[in-house]
């Protein structure tokens, strides 16, 4: 016996415990001497820490009511190396009424983490993202949201749909097929999270889509299994066309779940090809929107927790945006809205800017 | 014992150093940084302004107005973000990155 614990449990035992420590510190050597090893990336195109993102101040009339908007959203971008970024959003909105139509405006301002994630960009076919982020699912969440992008301020009606934030792991990436075809996915798994302002439902799902650069045209599926409650599927299809010839932008979503279905359409129109009064129309686009909503099987309490209509809703919006200078965008919108609950008019009026703010040395531009 | 300890060292220590000193590689199949792209022309960096052009219209073009350029190292940022964002191409990142600084 004796002999076993000095075999096995006296000097052996410390050799081999010496023996690992130094196979973990001679395996640290190298990480931290590359850690300080300067980038191959020239200084002065290295990527800087970025404060962006918008603010916005819009006034909404919605069935004669009139709400006042004001917004900011800034954004975080933080490159680690080579590979890394860590990103955050945050949206911070106002929504101030007059209690009884009469007296002084006032309301609730509310406070969202959006997303922050932390990218690694493994190489050209895959980047994998951790932490809170945008589920997605269609393109509108992702790409169109922003105030300064959107072309209509009111949000599609299925926008809730199959969106919101998500925490967990996503798998994304986009890669050529040929030089013809570009191949874009996303795969994700959410977990269930109460935490006060990272709340998430325990989901599964992923999208792919074809992008083709030559007509400019991408499409793509959407798909989302709820792992908790009902256990629904949700399943979506985007199309986006901007033709090279005229400046047109179309863009078209269509989503089916447990909560509802419906679709969008929206055409916008640069004018920047009329013959006449050239500096003020280039800077102008007219927008076109129709979209149907049939309402799912959710109560109406649910649905307003959702933001969506509780009843089978039809709606047509037309917008002007006048694009004063870089960044800076002015907007107004009428929608007619139709539904059982009773038809109404919408309006919007009101300024985006979009800013963008080194945090570091960046040189000259 | 303590030889085996003694070589095992020096053998850690010297495929360290090793590996330690070879400088990244930035070869084409392993991509994922950010640099801009090198041109060896003055006609190939015409090319790849033109390409980069035509790329900026088709991806980022697809969802927002050209904004204006912005520092080589503000857009390097930019770019990174929104090749995660709007999972655009390695090879399109790239190549609006060198239209966005030149």
């Amino acid at each position: 016996m004796d002999h076993i614990v000095r075999t096995f449990g006296d000097r052996p035992g410390r050799a081999c415990v010496r023996a690992s420590c130094l196979v973990i510190f001679f395996c640290l050597i190298p990480a931290l001497l590359k850690a300080q090893t300067p980038d191959p990336v020239p200084e002065m195109e290295r990527p800087v820490p970025i404060l962006t993102g918008n603010a916005g101040f819009f006034t909404n009339v919605n069935g004669g009511e009139t709400e006042l908007v004001p917004s900011i959203t800034p954004v975080l971008l933080l490159p680690l190396g080579d590979r890394w970024l860590v990103e955050s959003r945050a949206e911070f909105k106002g929504e101030f009424e007059r209690g009884g139509g009469t007296g002084p405006y006032g309301g609730k301002v509310e406070q969202e983490i959006d997303y922050l994630q932390l990218d690694y960009i493994a190489n050209r076919y895959l980047t994998v993202t951790a932490g809170r982020f945008l589920t997605p699912f269609g393109i509108y969440n992702e790409r169109l949201y922003p105030i300064w992008i959107r072309s209509l301020h009111p949000t599609p009606l299925i926008f809730p749909l199959g969106t919101g934030s998500s925490d967990g792991v996503m798998l994304r990436g986009g890669f050529s097929l040929n030089p013809k075809v570009n191949l874009n996915y996303a795969t994700y798994f959410s977990t269930l999270s109460t935490m006060n302002k990272f709340e998430a439902d325990r989901l599964a799902g992923g999208r792919v889509g074809f992008f083709l650069p030559g007509p400019r045209i991408e499409a793509g599926v959407s798909f989302q299994k709820e792992l908790q409650e009902e256990r629904a599927n949700a399943f979506g299809f985007h199309f986006a066309w901007q033709p090279a010839a005229v400046p047109v932008n179309l863009r078209s979503e269509y989503s089916r779940s447990h909560d509802g279905s419906g679709y969008w359409i929206e055409a916008a129109y640069r004018l920047s090809q009329v013959p006449f009064w050239q500096k003020a129309l280039r800077r102008t686009e007219i927008v076109g929107r129709g979209q149907q909503l049939f309402a799912g099987e959710i109560d109406e309490d649910e649905a307003e927790e959702y933001g969506l209509p509780d009843v089978n809703t039809r709606q047509g919006d037309f917008g002007l945006n006048y694009y004063i200078q870089d960044g800076l965008k002015a907007s107004a919108s009428y929608s007619r809205r139709f539904n059982s609950d009773g038809n109404v008019n919408i309006w919007t009026v009101g300024l985006a800017y979009r800013f963008a703010l080194p945090l570091g040395r960046v040189g000259p531009q | 014992m303590n030889i085996r300890v003694t070589i095992l060292t020096a053998v850690l220590a010297l495929a360290s150093s090793a590996y330690a000193a070879d400088p990244p590689r930035k070869s084409e199949n392993d991509s994922a940084s950010i640099g801009t792209p090198v041109a060896r022309s003055s006609g190939e960096a015409d090319a790849m302004r033109v390409q980069g052009e035509q790329r900026f219209r088709a991806n980022c073009g697809r969802c927002h107005a050209a904004p204006h350029k912005f520092p080589p190292r503000m857009m390097a940022t930019i770019v990174r973000h929104m090749r995660v964002r709007a999972t655009i191409t390695d090879e399109d990142m790239r190549l609006v990155l060198f239209y966005m600084t030149q």
